[in-house]
C-alpha cells in the first residue's frame, strides 16, 4: 500500500462528528489525497475501511458484510472514540458494541472527534508517505 | 420418388387426424403428435429431393374440386418453403406431445393441429388458383381452430381468435381477386397457363395484381399494418403451434408475393420492389421497437416476427428494384438472402417459440417481469433459448447473422448505381436494416435476462421444474439445426440456387457458390466462412478461458456474496425487471411509440414528505392499432346499428325490400 490507500468509510452509527473530521482531512486545507490517499465509492475497490461511531444493532451485520466484501489484504481503520470503546454511547440501548467487537480493527485513532491533523497523520503511517 | 413422399406426407396428415379423433384420451396427443411428425417428415424428404435436384412433382386431380380441379406443381422455390415448414414442424410435433399432455389436448385441437401442419406444407405445392386458395383457405380455418384451442378458459384467446380470423379473411379476398384478374387477362388458371400468358398481362391489370397480392400475402406475413393479428394470436396459441406459425405460416405470405409477381408475372415496374422494400423497413424498424417494449415473452417473439419478415421483405424488394434496373446478378444475391432467412428464422423461431412455451407451461406466466432465476431450474430450456436468440440477435456464429450478413452485402453492393431510387433507397435501407439489428440485440437481452437469470420473482418461477422428454427433444433438436444452418450454410448454396431459377423475373445464373468452407457471392467481392469464424471464436474463447483458470488456480479464491450495499435481505425486488431494461429505450423511441405512463405516488396523511405507495405503469399500446383499426371497427358498429333500423322484425318490410331488390335485379341484369 506504499503511496497508494485506498480508503471506504462507514459510518456504523456514528454522531457525524467524526464524519465532519474526516471530510475535513480530505478538503483543501489538509488535502490528505496529496499523501496517496483516495476515497473509493465501494468496498470491493478498498485496501482499508475507516469506520466511525459506536456500532449499533443496524449496523452490525452491513458492518461484518462490508468487511466481507473487501479484498485481501486489507486494514480496518476504526477513527474515534466510539469506534474504539463506544465513548459517551457506552451501555446504550441501541449500541452492539465497538467496532473491534464486530470486525478486526488494526489502527486506532483516538479523539473525540479527532482532528483533521491526527486523521492525516493516521493515514500517512497506513500510506508510508 | 418425392411423389412418394408427398402422398406418405397426405395418408400421415389423414391418419393423425384419424387418431386426434378417435385416439383415447391419454394416447391423443402421443398419436397425433408422432403422426404429424411423420407427414412433415415425409413432406421434408419431398421437399430435400427436389431440392437436391429432382425433378419437378406435377399431378393433377381434376376431378376433386369444381372449376378446373385441383393442380399440384412441387418445384425447387415450393421445395425451399416446405423444406423451411418441415424443419420446424418435425421438432414441434414431438414437442406439441409433452405440451398438449398439459394443455390443449381436446378432440377438435388435435384434429387442427396435423391438418394445419398439413396445408402449411402443401400451400406452396399448389399449381392453380384453385388449389391455392383451397389450400390457403383450409390453413386459416385449421390454424384459427388451434389459436382457440384453450378457448375454454382463457377468454383472451376468442378475442384473438376473432381478430385473426377477420385478418385471415381479408388475405384470402385479396388473393382471391388477385387470382380472379390474373386468370381474366392470362387466359388460363393453372400457373403454367398464367406464366405463359403474362406478357397479355396489361401495366394497370399487372399493378392490380400486385397490389391485391402484397395486401393478401402481406396480411398473412404479418407486415405493417396488417400485423395487428400476430402479436394476439402468437401468444394464445399452443406454443408448437405458434411456433409453426410464427416460423412457418407467415413465411408463405413471402412465398405468394414472390411466386405470384416475380414468377407468375416476371417482374415488374421498378416502384413495385420499392414498395415491397418500404412495407419491409417499416415493418422491421416497427416490430423491434414494439418487441422491445413487450413484457408478455410470446408477445415480444411475435413482434420479432414482424421485425423478421420485415427483413425478408427487404431482401425481396431490394431484389426486385434490382432486377428492374437490369441488374439481375445482384437481384439473384438478394433474393437468395431473403430466401435464406426465411430457413433460418423459421429455425430460430421456432425454437424460441418452444422455449417460451416451455417456460409459461413449467411456470404458468408468460409475463417476463414475473419470471427469473430459471437458467438453474430449467437449463436445456435456457440453453436453447440462448442459442435462439443469439440467432435471433443476428449475432455470429449463429444462423441469423449469415442470412443478415448476405442481405447487407446485397444492400451495399448495390452501389454505385445507375438508377436513382436505388441510389436513395439503399442506404436508407442499409442503415435501418443494421439499426433493428441492434435493436433485435437488446431485445434479446431483455428476454433471456429477465426469464433466466438473476432471482425468481414469483412464487410459480421459482417453484419452475424442467419440462418433459418430448420437449426437450424438441428444442434440442430445433437448437441443433440452428448451428448446423449457422456453420454449413455453404451446403444451402446449390438449393438456393435451383430454388431461385423458377422466379423467372429475377433468376440469372448462380448467385452464391460454395467451395466447401467459404460462400462466394456472385458479382460481389465478398466472401464468408462461418465455419471459421466459429473456429476462431472458439479458440478465443477457449483460450480465454485457459487463462482465466491458470490465474485462478495461482491465486487464492474466496467466494463471497454480491455486494449489495451491505443490505441484509436481498430480495427479487430488487432486480432490474424487463419492463425497466425497456425504459431507456422508450424513452429514446417516445416520439413514435406514444407510451401510456400512469405515475400515482400516495403520500401519508401525517406528511407529504412520507411517501405510503409508488405505483407505476407503462403500457405501449400500438398506434397502428388504434389509429388505424379501432376507427374501422367503430365505423363498422355503426353502419350495423343504422341497419339494424331497417331489420326491425317487421315481415311486410322484408317483403318489400326483397320485392325491391328483385326489381332492381331484373331491370339491371335485362
Amino acid at each position: 500500500m506504499h503511496g497508494s490507500l485506498q480508503v471506504r468509510q462507514v459510518d456504523a452509527g456514528s454522531c457525524n462528528g467524526c464524519e465532519a473530521e474526516f471530510a475535513a482531512a480530505f478538503g483543501p486545507v489538509y488535502d490528505v489525497e496529496r499523501f496517496g490517499v483516495r476515497l473509493v465509492a465501494s468496498p470491493r475497490h478498498a485496501d482499508a475501511l475507516v469506520v466511525t461511531g459506536p456500532v449499533t444493532r443496524n449496523m452490525a451485520v452491513p458492518l461484518l458484510k462490508t468487511w466481507e466484501a473487501t479484498p485481501g489484504p486489507k486494514l480496518v481503520i476504526a477513527l474515534g472514540d466510539c469506534a474504539r470503546d463506544c465513548g459517551v454511547f457506552a451501555g446504550g440501548h441501541g449500541v452492539h458494541g465497538s467496532v473491534a467487537d464486530v470486525v478486526p480493527v488494526d489502527v486506532e485513532v483516538p479523539g473525540c472527534p479527532p482532528t483533521p491533523g491526527a486523521i492525516v497523520a493516521a493515514l500517512r503511517k497506513v500510506a508510508g508517505t | 420418388m418425392a411423389s412418394v413422399a408427398l402422398v406418405v406426407m397426405a395418408c400421415a396428415a389423414a391418419c393423425a387426424c384419424l387418431a386426434g379423433g378417435i385416439a383415447p384420451a391419454h394416447l391423443r396427443a402421443l398419436w397425433t403428435g408422432s403422426l404429424t411428425a411423420v407427414s412433415a417428415g415425409a413432406g421434408g424428404v419431398a421437399a430435400a429431393m427436389v431440392l437436391a435436384g429432382g425433378d419437378p412433382v406435377v399431378a393433377d386431380f381434376a376431378a376433386l374440386f369444381p372449376l378446373g380441379g385441383v393442380r399440384v406443381e412441387f418445384d425447387a422455390l415450393s421445395a425451399l418453403f416446405t423444406f423451411g415448414t418441415s424443419l420446424v414442424v418435425v421438432p414441434a410435433a414431438v414437442y406439441g406431445i409433452g405440451y398438449s399432455k398439459a394443455g390443449p389436448s381436446s378432440r377438435p385441437a388435435q384434429i387442427a393441429w396435423p391438418l394445419l401442419v398439413w396445408s402449411v406444407l402443401m400451400v406452396p405445392a399448389a399449381g392453380n388458383a384453385i388449389a391455392l386458395i383451397a389450400f390457403w383457405e383450409l390453413m386459416a380455418l385449421s390454424s384459427a381452430a388451434v389459436v382457440l384451442s384453450e378457448h375454454h378458459h382463457n377468454a383472451e384467446a376468442r378475442r384473438a381468435a376473432q381478430w385473426y380470423m377477420a385478418m385471415t379473411h381479408l388475405s384470402l379476398l385479396a388473393i382471391t381477386l388477385a387470382m380472379f384478374v390474373l386468370a381474366h387477362e392470362t387466359g388460363g388458371e393453372s400457373f403454367a397457363a398464367m406464366r405463359s400468358g403474362a406478357h397479355h398481362v396489361g401495366p394497370a391489370a399487372g399493378s392490380t395484381v400486385f397490389l391485391l397480392a402484397l395486401v393478401g400475402f402481406g396480411a398473412k406475413a404479418g407486415v405493417v399494418p396488417m400485423h395487428v393479428w400476430l402479436p394476439r394470436a402468437h401468444p394464445e396459441a399452443p406454443s408448437h403451434a405458434s411456433a409453426l406459425m410464427s416460423g412457418a405460416m407467415v413465411k408463405l405470405g413471402v412465398y405468394g408475393l414472390v411466386r405470384v409477381c416475380w414468377d407468375l408475372l416476371d417482374g415488374g415496374p421498378m416502384w413495385w420492389g420499392a414498395v415491397v422494400l418500404a412495407v419491409g423497413l417499416v415493418s422491421a424498424m416497427f416490430g423491434i421497437l414494439h418487441a422491445l417494449m413487450a413484457s408478455d415473452m410470446k408477445r415480444l417473439l411475435a413482434y420479432s416476427t414482424t421485425e423478421n419478415v420485415g427483413l425478408i421483405f427487404v431482401g425481396v424488394g431490394a431484389a426486385g428494384m434490382f432486377a428492374a434496373s437490369g441488374n439481375r446478378v445482384l437481384a439473384a444475391v438478394a433474393l437468395a438472402a431473403a430466401l435464406l432467412h426465411v430457413i433460418n428464422h423459421g429455425a430460430f423461431k421456432g425454437l424460441l417459440f418452444l422455449g417460451a412455451g416451455s417456460v409459461s407451461a413449467a411456470t404458468g406466466t408468460r409475463d417476463l417481469d414475473r419470471l427469473g432465476g430459471l437458467a438453474r431450474r430449467m437449463p436445456v430450456t435456457a440453453a436453447t433459448f440462448a442459442i435462439g436468440g443469439l440467432a435471433l440477435a443476428s449475432l455470429p456464429p449463429l444462423n441469423g447473422f449469415v442470412s443478415e450478413w448476405l442481405l447487407l452485402q446485397s444492400l451495399v453492393h448495390s452501389l454505385p448505381s445507375n438508377a436513382a431510387s436505388i441510389a436513395v433507397a439503399m442506404p436508407v435501407a442499409v442503415s435501418i436494416v443494421a439499426l433493428t439489428g441492434g435493436l433485435a440485440a437488446a431485445a434479446f437481452v431483455k428476454a433471456f435476462g429477465s426469464a433466466f437469470l438473476a432471482m425468481p420473482r414469483s412464487v410459480e418461477a421459482g417453484a419452475a421444474r424442467e419440462s418433459s422428454g418430448t420437449m426437450r427433444a424438441g428444442m434440442l433438436a430445433l437448437a441443433a439445426a440452428c448451428v448446423a444452418l449457422a456453420l454449413l450454410p455453404t451446403m444451402l448454396a446449390r438449393p438456393l440456387e435451383r430454388a431461385i431459377r423458377p422466379v423467372s423475373g429475377i433468376a440469372d445464373g448462380s448467385p452464391i457458390s460454395a467451395d466447401g468452407v467459404y460462400i462466394h457471392l456472385s458479382g460481389i467481392e465478398a466472401a464468408l466462412s462461418p465455419l471459421t469464424i466459429a473456429i476462431g471464436l472458439m479458440v478465443g474463447a477457449g483460450g480465454m478461458l485457459a487463462v482465466v483458470r491458470r490465474s485462478r488456480s495461482r491465486a487464492t479464491v474466496r467466494d463471497v456474496p454480491p455486494w449489495g450495499c451491505g443490505r441484509t435481505v436481498h430480495s427479487a425486488r430488487m432486480e432490474y425487471t424487463a419492463t425497466s431494461f425497456a425504459e431507456p429505450l422508450q424513452r429514446v423511441f417516445d416520439d413514435v411509440l406514444h407510451p401510456e405512463i400512469d405515475l400515482v405516488v400516495d403520500h401519508r396523511t401525517e406528511s407529504r414528505h412520507y411517501v405510503e405507495s409508488i405505483s407505476y405503469r407503462a403500457e405501449t399500446r400500438d398506434g397502428i392499432e388504434a389509429r388505424v383499426y379501432l376507427p374501422l371497427l367503430a365505423a363498422a358498429r355503426r353502419w350495423g346499428d343504422a341497419a339494424r333500423r331497417v331489420q326491425n322484425g317487421s315481415i311486410h318490410r322484408y317483403l318489400a325490400c326483397s320485392l325491391v331488390v328483385t326489381v332492381v335485379v331484373m331491370l339491371v341484369s335485362r
